[in-house]
């Protein structure tokens, strides 16, 4: 069977390999390519598609971006596969959020880590943390719930989508903290993530969510819920409008979720920067802003040198949080 | 009321649609088949392309619907044909399914499989039509403690597949539930038996585990099987194609029970089809197995976990479309698929945007019917695939098991994961262990676990919280008398046959 | 006869059981909101897998037929193959390397040398299509061909 030789079949083989659509996981073929660092359909492939679908509406890459998937420790397979195999690849980027910068502050994706093993490209859009009561809930505002969690932690039942350190947790931590509550002294529920908390409260089995804004839209509409405090800076517009932010009720809490992309290490400067400039002139575009807004997510706008600034801040910040509520030695 | 439905069907049935639903059928059925290439990834790789074709809303959604239901069609296949399941709802497809073709009667089991997922679909269909706004009200009031009692009646259905060796079936149970409790503890966020593994700490992937499970260790025993020719049990030649009419009305009620038990386990939110179908699967064997032929090749233990999961995957619709709550990883990737269309399901959606919904519902109904209409004539074409030689078979299914799992995790530990889980797997299957019984322990020992704390933590400690609501109950109840009838009516009769 | 591997696995299981129990109970847990927390699960499960390999020990069941001599030999040889498939799977490319794996395979179950080769690259060829434009799945090149493209 010799005639079936290595170098005859290089031929056919290129030609169908150059074809079009064929493509690498490793990303050798130099196509753009966006590594969601979890499975289908949650947070990080959504930021992957904003990122794809944005591109190729506005024309930016020539050759349409790839979406592949990496699940793993909430992120730390990928993070650990770009500082292992694909250091310099010039044309992945990786989906990040808040939670990864969590994670780097708690060590989880190795202790080894930290937010300078990789570059920081920016972010496309951002979600706000929210404190969420059923429509019937005795509270009014967040200070009425605070006095009573002031009184006696363990009577509010707290429910949320994520284990104790993560994101969904912090909010919550953060919220008691402001208030000069331990959380530790919770009463607190971790479920699989937003849906089943908000399906919890629904169901009466708890009291507060403390979720994210965009999620609650459709319970917004229909008032079945009541956001008692909104986790920004300031109030978002729009339907959100009528949402006092926890700040202006005298409790200093934020969580922006933000939505963006990191890349290798050994990137080198010049491909870096043509992520920064892609990514800055899609943010520009108005279709874009569309497109964001129908994904449930605000402006945001922080790219190269200034994202990359905001991420190792908030890693600092992080670690000093998880050190307070003694979540790391 | 009708009138969401109508305009619905008047939508789905322009040509266009029409096209669209039975690619998208054919295309899923494709996907399905696939072990580990399920609707979700299905779902996740052809969105886009509805989105790039530019398609209307409608359109995308009819053609998302048509995948849907045919990776839930195409799920069965390999199930049936090759002891290897597609996906985390068809485990218990195998019991019977597998049998059945090494009597020869894949043509007919496929057919079988395909009415009883038509039947399941349709049940749920019509329950998600009639009741999906009131289900929705209900489903949210099952918390964890509800959760846990389903949990324990689940576990307590399963004595009734202890079978010919309970001792083993119990050690497989709790082994599953042992790989269940790998990864970060959802409750403290702290790390169990990931060993410093990142690739761990999310616990083992369900299709990892069987695709390890079932595919890895068929190829082993197959090697086995062609090298020792005498072992070799082999498959009949295939007989008949088409299923028979009787053989359809003996499985008429199982069929019915299983698609309303289905459904019913799939409205729940976090309850997926592998439940629903382990709980049907082993309901129906208490109720009609009188002469102990599940396991062996019994069309009724092939169209009860085959109704249930078709209607569990319609089910979890009605948390999605009614609170915009996903119940499943599949209908979490549907939201997302509406929310780039810029439709937000909840609670307003059903008023709100009646022609979205109708539409939807209208292609669940259309594609099922396409697909029964497919699958039918086609069970003898796909029933060849025996006939086709190890040497070519054995070596698909092993690409297909690298490449199912490379495509979802483009990382090669969690192919080097699924060799080890399938050289475990071989070992088990070579001491006489049922594969089925671990893989139910891990699905049902984390929700188990999971619940568990949960309705303590919420209740600061007290146990009584388990036992506080009319539904909870309810299953505590029904879960005794599963455990103590059978076990007495066992006894009896082992004595009677000890006696012969 | 065949009681004996029963008892070798019951002895195994008991070790695993030992050996979950001694990995939870250094579980260090800063704190938990559950009064359960996340050492008593495995440990329940331990102590329950402990007695189950206990009873096997004493009522082992019917084991099956342990391969040996060259059934072992080829069942290794499968194992290998299938790791070096993922070892290379990502450095060589899915082509090669699935042409290579099911060439191997195919001969292992008898094919014959040249129905093995014929099948190993129409079946890596064939299914790089299928999944690549049908379906739009991403497999890898390999390095090599990188370079040349």
């Amino acid at each position: 069977m010799s005639t079936f030789s290595f170098a005859s079949l290089r031929r056919p083989l290129l030609a169908v390999a150059l074809a079009g659509a064929a493509s690498v996981s490793y990303a050798q073929g130099g196509k753009p390519e966006c590594l969601a660092p979890a499975k289908p359909g949650g947070g990080y492939d959504l930021t992957c598609r904003l990122a794809s679908n944005g591109l190729e509406q506005a024309s930016l890459l020539e050759t349409p971006m790839l979406v592949n998937y990496m699940p793993g420790g909430i992120g730390a397979v990928a993070f650990n596969h770009v500082n292992g195999v694909r250091k310099g690849d010039p044309d992945l980027i990786v989906a990040a959020s808040t939670g990864a910068a969590l994670n780097l502050a708690l060590g989880k994706f190795g202790r080894q880590y930290d937010a300078s093993n990789v570059r920081w490209v920016g972010a496309l859009g951002v979600d706000y943390g929210a404190v969420v009561v059923a429509a019937d809930a005795p509270w009014q505002n967040l200070d009425e719930l605070m006095k009573e969690l002031q009184s006696n932690p363990t009577s509010v039942v707290i429910g949320a989508g994520g284990t104790v350190g993560s994101q969904d947790w912090m909010k919550a931590a953060l919220m008691a903290k402001s208030g000069g509550v331990d959380p530790r002294s919770l009463r607190y529920v971790s479920f699989e993530g937003g849906g089943e908390s908000l399906a919890a409260l629904l169901g009466g089995h708890i009291q507060v969510f403390t979720g994210d804004l965009a999620e609650l839209k459709p319970q917004l509409d229909s008032g079945t819920i009541r956001v008692l405090a909104a986790l920004s800076d300031e109030r978002m517009d729009g339907a959100y409008a009528e949402i006092p932010t926890a700040k202006e009720q005298g409790y200093d809490v934020q969580w922006p979720i933000w939505r963006g992309y990191y890349m290798g290490p050994e990137v080198s400067d010049a491909d870096y920067q043509a992520w920064v400039e892609r990514l800055q002139e899609l943010d520009g575009k108005p279709e874009f802003a569309e497109m964001r807004e129908a994904r449930g997510l605000f402006p945001m706008s922080k790219f190269g040198s200034d994202f990359d600034t905001y991420v190792k801040d908030q890693v600092e910040e992080f670690r000093g949080l998880a050190k307070e509520v003694g979540l790391v030695k | 009321m009708w009138d969401f439905l109508f305009q619905g069907f008047a939508v789905a049935v322009s040509p266009l649609n029409i096209a669209l639903v039975m690619g998208g059928a054919l295309l899923g059925t494709l996907f399905g088949a696939l072990p580990g290439i399920g609707p979700i990834n299905g779902i996740a790789i052809l969105m886009p392309l509805a989105y790039t074709l530019g398609l209307p809303p409608e359109s995308a959604l009819i053609l998302l619907a048509g995948i849907y239901c045919g990776s839930e069609y195409g799920g069965r296949m390999s199930s049936i044909l090759l002891n290897v399941p597609g996906d985390a709802g068809a485990v218990m497809t195998t019991l019977d399914g597998y049998p059945l073709a090494q009597k020869g009667l894949a043509g007919p089991a496929l057919g079988m499989s395909a009415i009883a997922s038509f039947v399941g679909s349709t049940l749920a269909i019509i329950g998600l039509t009639l009741f999906a706004p009131l289900l929705a009200m209900v489903a949210v009031k099952f918390g964890p403690a509800e959760f846990f009692a389903l949990m324990i009646f689940a576990f307590a259905s399963m004595s009734a597949m202890m079978g010919k060796d309970p001792l083993k079936t119990l050690i497989g149970a709790i082994l599953g539930i042992i790989i269940a409790t790998v990864g970060v503890d959802s409750g403290t966020g702290v790390l169990r038996f990931t060993f410093d593994m990142p690739e761990l700490y999310d616990g083992i992937d369900f299709v990892v585990l069987i695709i390890g499970m079932f595919a890895i260790s068929e190829i082993l025993l197959m090697l086995e099987h062609s090298f020792d020719k005498s072992s070799d049990k082999g498959m009949a030649p295939i007989g008949r194609v088409m299923v028979s009419m009787k053989e359809v009305m003996s499985c008429k009620w199982s069929m019915l029970r299983s698609g309303v038990i289905g459904f019913v386990i799939g409205v729940l939110p976090g309850t997926g089809a592998s439940v629903a179908s382990a709980v049907a699967y082993t309901t129906e064997k208490r109720i009609v197995d009188k002469e102990d032929t599940f396991g062996t090749g019994d069309m009724r233990g092939l169209a009860a976990p085959e109704a249930a999961n078709n209607a569990a995957a319609a089910g979890s619709f009605v948390p999605m479309l009614t609170l915009g709550i996903p119940g499943s990883g599949t209908t979490a990737i549907l939201l997302g698929a509406l929310m780039l269309y810029n439709i937000q399901p909840g609670p307003m959606m059903f008023s709100e945007q009646p022609v979205i919904v109708g539409g939807l519902i209208a292609s669940l109904y259309l594609g099922n019917l396409v697909l029964l209409a497919l699958n039918l004539p086609l069970a003898g074409v796909f029933a060849r695939v025996l006939t086709v030689p190890k040497w070519i078979l054995v070596p698909c299914i092993a690409v297909l098991a690298f490449v199912g799992v490379f495509q979802l995790h483009s990382d090669l530990h969690a192919i080097y994961l699924m060799l080890i889980i399938g050289v475990f797997g071989y070992l088990l299957r070579k001491f006489g262990f049922s594969l089925a019984p671990i893989v139910l322990g891990f699905v049902l020992g984390g929700l188990m676990e999971q619940n568990l704390r949960r309705a303590l933590a919420i209740s600061g400690g007290e146990s009584g919280i388990l036992w506080e609501s009319a539904l909870s109950i309810g299953l505590w109840i029904a879960a005794i008398i599963v455990m103590v009838a059978p076990w007495l009516l066992g006894r009896f009769k082992s004595k009677a046959v000890a006696a012969k | 006869m065949s009681g004996a591997a029963d008892r070798v696995l019951s002895i195994l299981l008991l070790g695993l059981a030992a050996f979950i129990a001694v990995q939870a109970s250094q579980l260090d847990v800063p704190f938990s909101y559950d009064p359960v927390g996340p050492k008593a699960f495995p440990m329940l499960l331990s102590g329950i897998l402990a007695l189950l390999s206990v009873i096997l020990f004493f009522r082992p069941g019917q084991g099956g037929k342990w391969p040996r001599g060259a059934l072992l030999l080829r069942l290794l040889g499968v194992l290998v193959l299938l790791g070096l498939y993922a070892w290379f799977f990502t450095l060589a490319g899915y082509l090669i390397t699935t042409a290579i794996t099911v060439a191997v395979l195919a001969w292992l179950f008898n094919s014959g040398p040249a129905k093995a080769v014929i099948s190993g690259v129409l079946l890596s060829i064939g299914s790089y299509l299928l999944f690549t434009f049908a379906l739009g799945i991403t497999l890898p090149w390999g390095a090599w061909l990188t370079s040349l493209a």
